[in-house]
């Protein structure tokens, strides 16, 4: 039976080298001062904290009984498809939203996440693209006074500003 | 006298028709974070934090709190109706209350899982009334190695009770205290580990953390994974028997009484007093054989203890500044955003504001009451809403939280970096919850320890000889050899196996 040994042992070895560059970090802090306790006083110790927990974790993961590992640890290709199409759009609303502006950006995240993540009628996609980027905006902008970007392109809404504003 | 004065004072404030509204607004759309998979509370009140940035502090957390206690709601209708808990605490309601719906009597369960939560709710709000004003009068005696004492007692609490694995729980928690120290340092005015990033000089927000963790990381591990299936079930009989409401009476007492008795500890977790109640209720049962078949003791008691908890959890961050589980770390996070801390002070300072929240507690436990049971069939019609559908509105949602918080694309970013963090974590078995709360409680820990040691000139000893820090040291030690010592049969049982 598949057990979650190896997991632990790259989780734990990925933390003792987060913990290594951590400390190595927080010795470039003022450990102490005059005052008392520096900047590198906390994060020097909780580093530590970190690097002897990994250790344990990896001693544990390697000597003892592991636990064995969840049906749903790994799934199907279709769902890592689903998963990274989420990412993927994610991505994309970071690069975009203060280039492009909120409307344009969700004109395509919106229709491109609801393909992603299965089948849906297009009348539909229409529908929500044009709820969440144009009417979103205008609610979150407007109702919410919750300002969300403008991108260079943005003329093109402009009838439906004069209309709105 | 004094409390209740003050508490009329706050009805006065809550019964303002925008606060009404946003109580109102809150419970609807806390229940419907309740009713959808995979969004929890804590996901739930993070992805909603951006609705309240152009509101004032008191709307914006009275909407919050009704939002958290709507989602604990929600989550039971779900797990009546579908055998699919909303959120973690409904997960013991789904024995009973499931098997209840299918007998037809899924409307008794949810009429009593209602009564019982806002008889739960209002008696753990009349218990914050009654201990807020002498806590707050205790905790101002409190200086910074009692507050550091105090931090490390919910900290230990929240590692003890978190996970399976104490090891897991605590690389949680200095995940947490090392992610609260991005930024520049609290007393000296360093920045540290930023990077060069100028973004990060203000530390990292609690939006991207909480919002990537719970919602990102947990809408990618259900896009990932295989769906649950729709059970379709019949509304009939509404309204319980007289015997049901008989058989109930003594469970929601209990249930009440274990709820705000464990929502006073930091760090239970809401899971603890819904499991503890529902084993007390099989204990003492004459028919103890039948519960997991529709007994309505099942339902009534663990739905009291979680609303009871939910509001009595909310007695430490009122009166000692302490969140008690990520939740209400969020809520904590949402307090310091609006410029309040909360702790004695707050009493102090802010009083309108704090008996308006309190008096938004009852006020929204009677909305919840009078809302939730007429509008079943709606809540349930939100679970036929395509996956795609629903999940492409929520990311939307996020992409327009994570922006708003800071007006930045890099909290956008980091927002999928946490998300992606939350993921590996939840496939690996470590507890969120702990990272959540040492982010808020990093900073004041820090402060608290080195304004500590500037006060003793560097000597430890100024934690041992307080005699209040003393105890709490203690009462932390306590909790962690206790709970490493409940680990060590649990880990022999296993290898024996």
């Amino acid at each position: 039976m598949p057990t979650m040994k190896r997991p632990y042992q790259i989780t734990a070895s990925i933390l003792f080298a987060l913990s290594a560059l951590i400390t190595y970090e927080s010795l470039q802090l003022k450990y102490y001062t005059s005052l008392g306790p520096g900047p590198g006083f906390f994060p020097f110790w909780i580093s530590l904290c970190l690097a002897i927990l990994s250790l344990v974790m990896f001693y544990q993961a390697t000597f003892k009984k592991s636990d064995p590992r969840p049906e749903d640890f790994i799934e199907s290709h279709l769902g890592y498809l689903r998963a990274l199409g989420i990412c993927v759009a994610w991505i994309w609303a970071t690069a975009m939203l203060e280039r492009l502006g909120y409307r344009l950006t969700m004109l395509v995240f919106f229709p491109f996440l609801l393909l992603a993540l299965g089948r849906v009628k297009w009348y539909m996609i229409v529908l929500l693209t044009l709820l969440g980027s144009i009417v979103t905006f205008y609610v979150f902008s407007i109702q919410l006074s919750v300002p969300l970007p403008v991108g260079p392109f943005d003329g093109i809404f402009e009838p439906i500003d004069n209309l709105l504003y | 006298m004094e409390a209740f004065q003050s508490l009329m004072d706050g009805f006065a404030i809550c019964f303002q028709w925008q606060y009404l509204m946003f109580t109102i607004l809150g419970c609807l759309v806390g229940t419907i974070i309740g009713v959808l998979p995979g969004v929890g509370p804590a996901a739930g009140t993070a992805m909603l934090l951006p609705l309240t940035f152009g509101m004032s502090p008191t709307a914006s957390i009275i909407m919050l709190s009704a939002i958290y206690y709507g989602a604990m709601y929600g989550g039971t209708i779900t797990s009546v109706l579908l055998n699919v808990p909303g959120e973690a605490a409904s997960a013991i309601t789904c024995l009973d209350g499931h098997a209840m719906a299918k007998k037809g009597r899924a409307g008794s369960a949810l009429a009593i899982a209602g009564i019982g939560s806002f008889i739960g709710g209002t008696v753990a709000t009349f218990g914050l009334v009654l201990l807020a004003l002498p806590l707050t009068r205790f905790a101002l005696k409190f200086g910074p190695p009692e507050f550091f004492s105090l931090m490390l007692v919910g900290l230990s609490l929240a590692v003890a009770l978190a996970s399976k694995s104490m090891v897991r729980a605590l690389i949680a928690a200095v995940m947490g205290l090392l992610l609260a120290m991005i930024g520049i340092d609290p007393v000296m005015g360093a920045p540290r580990f930023t990077f060069g990033e100028k973004s990060l000089l203000d530390g990292i927000g609690i939006v991207p953390i909480a919002m990537g963790l719970f919602g990102i990381g947990e809408l990618l591990l259900t896009a990932e994974g295989s769906k649950s299936s729709v059970i379709n079930t019949r509304l009939r009989e509404m309204w319980p028997s007289w015997q049901e409401f008989k058989t109930s009476f003594w469970p929601i007492i209990r249930g009440t009484g274990i709820g705000f008795f464990m929502g006073l500890i930091p760090g239970v977790g809401v899971l603890v007093p819904t499991f503890i109640s529902y084993a007390v209720e099989k204990k003492i049962s004459k028919t103890p054989e039948k519960f997991g078949t529709g007994m309505i003791e099942g339902v009534a008691a663990p739905e009291t203890a979680n609303n009871a908890y939910c509001n009595a959890a909310m007695i430490p961050l009122f009166t000692l500044g302490i969140p008690s589980s990520a939740v209400i770390a969020i809520i904590m996070g949402a307090f310091m955003m609006n410029g309040l801390i909360p702790g004695p002070f707050l009493f102090k300072e802010h009083p309108d504001f704090v008996w308006a929240v309190i008096a938004s507690f009852y006020v929204g436990n009677l909305i919840l009451l009078i809302m939730n049971l007429p509008m079943i069939p709606l809540w349930v019609s939100f679970l036929r809403i395509p996956i795609p559908i629903l999940y492409t509105l929520i990311l939307g949602f996020c992409v327009i939280g994570s922006y708003s918080a800071e007006h930045s694309v890099f909290e956008v970013g980091l927002t999928l970096v946490f998300g992606l963090l939350g993921y590996a974590f939840k496939k690996l078995d470590i507890p969120l919850a702990p990272i959540i709360l040492t982010v808020i409680l990093g900073p004041l820990m820090e402060r608290a320890l080195r304004q500590s040691l500037e006060m003793s000139r560097g000597d430890f000893s100024i934690f041992f000889t307080r005699p209040i820090s003393a105890v709490l040291l203690g009462l932390s030690l306590v909790f962690v050899i206790t709970s490493l010592m409940k680990m060590t049969p649990q880990v022999k049982e296993d290898q024996e196996v």
